[in-house]
């Protein structure tokens, strides 16, 4: 049985439809991501999920039960805010334990637990400290140890590392993994970063103006993008501009200008013959291949161990590889090639934002 | 370098301007003589012995600390949770809300002296506490609704939010969460409240009667029939409780 279940909820702000009516279930235990640009939906979904938000359509069960209209004090979910929200004129301890008071938990349980929890986001010895006295990232796991130290039913996370720096959201992500990994809980975070997506997530739903584009693991939807949205949010991509020829079982034709034969490969979601599509070569799938292609390296990039090439092919296309350092040294002049199974033929999403 | 001298000459007349006819009613308390004239030729404290000796005086004192207390009850309950209303409500009707609490402000005084006085005639409340409350709060609710509201501004939506998503119901919330956080507006709001009350004379004067009576009624009465130092006393004695309400709004809003 699902944990989640959002049946056909819509929000609507006025005349702007924030959510289009959306379906999708979360199973027990699983870490889910939304993911998706500011204005796709996805803070929209989640605070609709916590009963911060009324949606204008739709149900949402939980474990079962329909909550759609339940208080958020009644649902029983943790929520780690973007920025935090934690309460600063108490202390660490206090903010902590604050979810156990109200559940009238008596003084010693609430002491034992609020011990454990910050033993668990490494915070012991912190208990006494004012929520001023701390940095971002101690603040980011204060918030983390009260949302769960309530034993919730669902873990919400908005956007909980964006106020981090780069090398501490690191370090976090796989903290969150980690516990998520020692005691699975199900969860529900909300992100724009596709790296963090991808490190921490069971499955991800990638949102696009206030709809789910693709919900799959992350292999699933680099290997199998179903439109050009989801191939340019989700890793490197090279995207070639043609016209369906054919589709058909799973496999597309698609013509691009100077290429004498047309690219074959796996077809995305609604391809139509006869209209504007792209072809999508990720840049580890192209390496050099004598007898392939002619092209001019223009540009090198050393990523350690890899680098990424800018090569410019002589019909014109400009492609990026990225491969292991040793591959593209040598010569500027190249031949260049790829394997059948790489390219994918997907239709251009409505818009690219 | 004449200039800046020539500022700070101007700087110090005003407020000589504005300090110097308040302070100079203290030395007046404690005159010797019969009345008042500054400074006094000598000194004593025969004046406040004459005022906490009159029962008179007492009683209006009395009256006003009660009166006070009582609006800057009723005020801090209604003001806040005014104040919490308003700033839920869409920005219009914010403009809308917060411009009819500050009606009461800019009204003329005496236009609403006239209208509670007929209200309270009607009523039969001349001359009670209640009269003077309901008059007063209307007075004082703007002030606990501005304070209250500015640091409702400041306040983190997102704060009660956690605490409700914690399983909190809305009256603890309020409790442990909103109201520690906009306490400093809600002290300011009730000092503004007290000092308000504590001061007003023209309803007063019109919702005063025999069974009840302010101390500013009552130095406004004296001072028509005699001017003597008491009339001091009883006006030191205002100021310093003004005094004491701004000190300890200062406090709390510094923590």
């Amino acid at each position: 049985m699902s944990a989640v279940e959002f049946a056909g909820i819509s929000k609507s702000f006025g005349d702007v439809r924030a959510l289009h009516p959306t379906d999708l279930e979360i199973r027990s235990g699983e870490f889910l991501t939304l993911l998706g640009p500011s204005g796709s939906g996805k803070t929209t979904l989640l605070n609709i999920c916590a009963g911060y938000l009324a949606p204008s359509s739709g149900r949402l069960i939980v474990g079962g039960r329909d909550v759609t209209r339940l208080p958020p004090r009644l649902r029983n979910m943790g929520m780690v805010f973007q920025n935090y929200a934690l309460f600063p004129h108490m202390t660490v301890a206090q903010n902590v334990g604050y979810g156990l008071a109200v559940r009238h938990v008596s003084k010693g349980e609430i002491g034992k637990r609020v011990e454990e929890a910050l033993k668990m986001t490494r915070l012991d010895g912190y208990g006494e400290r004012s929520i001023r006295e701390l940095s971002g990232g101690q603040q980011q796991r204060v918030a983390l140890a009260r949302a769960i130290v309530i034993q919730p039913d669902i873990l919400l996370m908005d956007e909980p590392l964006g106020a981090l720096d780069r090398q501490l959201r690191k370090e976090v992500q796989l903290e969150i993994r980690r516990l998520h990994t020692a005691r699975p809980r199900t969860t529900i975070y909300v992100t724009h970063d596709q790296e963090e997506a991808l490190v921490m997530s069971d499955r991800i739903a990638v949102m696009r103006a206030g709809r789910i584009v693709q919900v799959g693991t992350g292999v699933e939807l680099y290997e199998r993008s179903v439109d050009t949205f989801i191939a340019r949010f989700v890793g490197e991509s090279n995207l070639l501009p043609g016209t369906v020829v054919s589709s058909a079982d799973g496999r597309a034709r698609l013509a691009v200008q100077g290429f004498p034969m047309p690219l074959e490969g796996r077809a995305g979601d609604g391809l139509r013959v006869g209209e504007k599509a792209s072809a999508l070569l990720r840049p580890e799938a192209i390496h050099p291949h004598a007898g392939g292609l002619a092209a001019r390296v223009v540009e090198r990039v050393y990523l350690g161990e890899l680098v990424a090439v800018r090569l410019m092919l002589s019909n014109g296309h400009e492609l990026w590889s990225r491969r292991l350092a040793g591959e593209w040294s040598g010569s500027d002049t190249v031949e260049v090639g790829w394997d059948a199974s790489a390219i994918s033929i997907l239709p251009n999403a409505s818009f690219d934002p | 370098m004449s200039g800046r001298l020539a500022l700070n000459a101007f700087v110090a007349l005003v407020v000589a301007f504005l300090v110097l006819p308040i302070v100079a009613i203290v030395p007046a308390a404690f005159s010797a003589q019969s009345f008042i004239r500054l400074p006094p030729e000598t000194w004593s404290v025969r004046w406040w012995s004459a005022f906490f000796n009159d029962a008179s005086w007492r009683i209006t004192l009395f009256a006003s600390l009660r009166v006070a207390l009582l609006t800057t009850v009723i005020a801090v309950i209604f003001g806040t949770a005014a104040a919490m209303g308003i700033a839920r409500s869409t920005p219009r009707g914010q403009a809308l809300l917060t411009g009819l609490f500050l009606g009461p402000v800019v009204t003329p005084a005496i236009v609403l002296a006239v209208a509670l006085y007929s209200l309270a005639r009607a009523t039969g409340l001349v001359s009670t506490v209640t009269a003077l409350v309901v008059a007063h709060t209307m007075l004082a609710l703007p002030f606990v609704v501005l304070n209250v509201g500015v640091s409702l501004a400041a306040l983190d939506r997102r704060l009660p939010m956690a605490a409700a998503g914690l399983g909190a119901h809305d009256l603890h919330v309020f409790r442990t969460v909103t109201l520690p956080l906009i306490m400093p507006g809600v002290v300011g709001g009730a000092v503004f409240a007290f000092v308000t009350s504590f001061d007003e004379v023209v309803l007063s004067i019109f919702l005063a009667g025999p069974t009840v009576k302010t101390l500013p009624v009552r130095i406004w009465e004296e001072i028509r029939v005699e001017y003597t130092p008491v009339v001091a006393v009883g006006a030191t004695l205002m100021l310093a409780l003004a005094l004491c309400a701004a000190a300890m709004s200062r406090l709390v809003g510094r923590k």
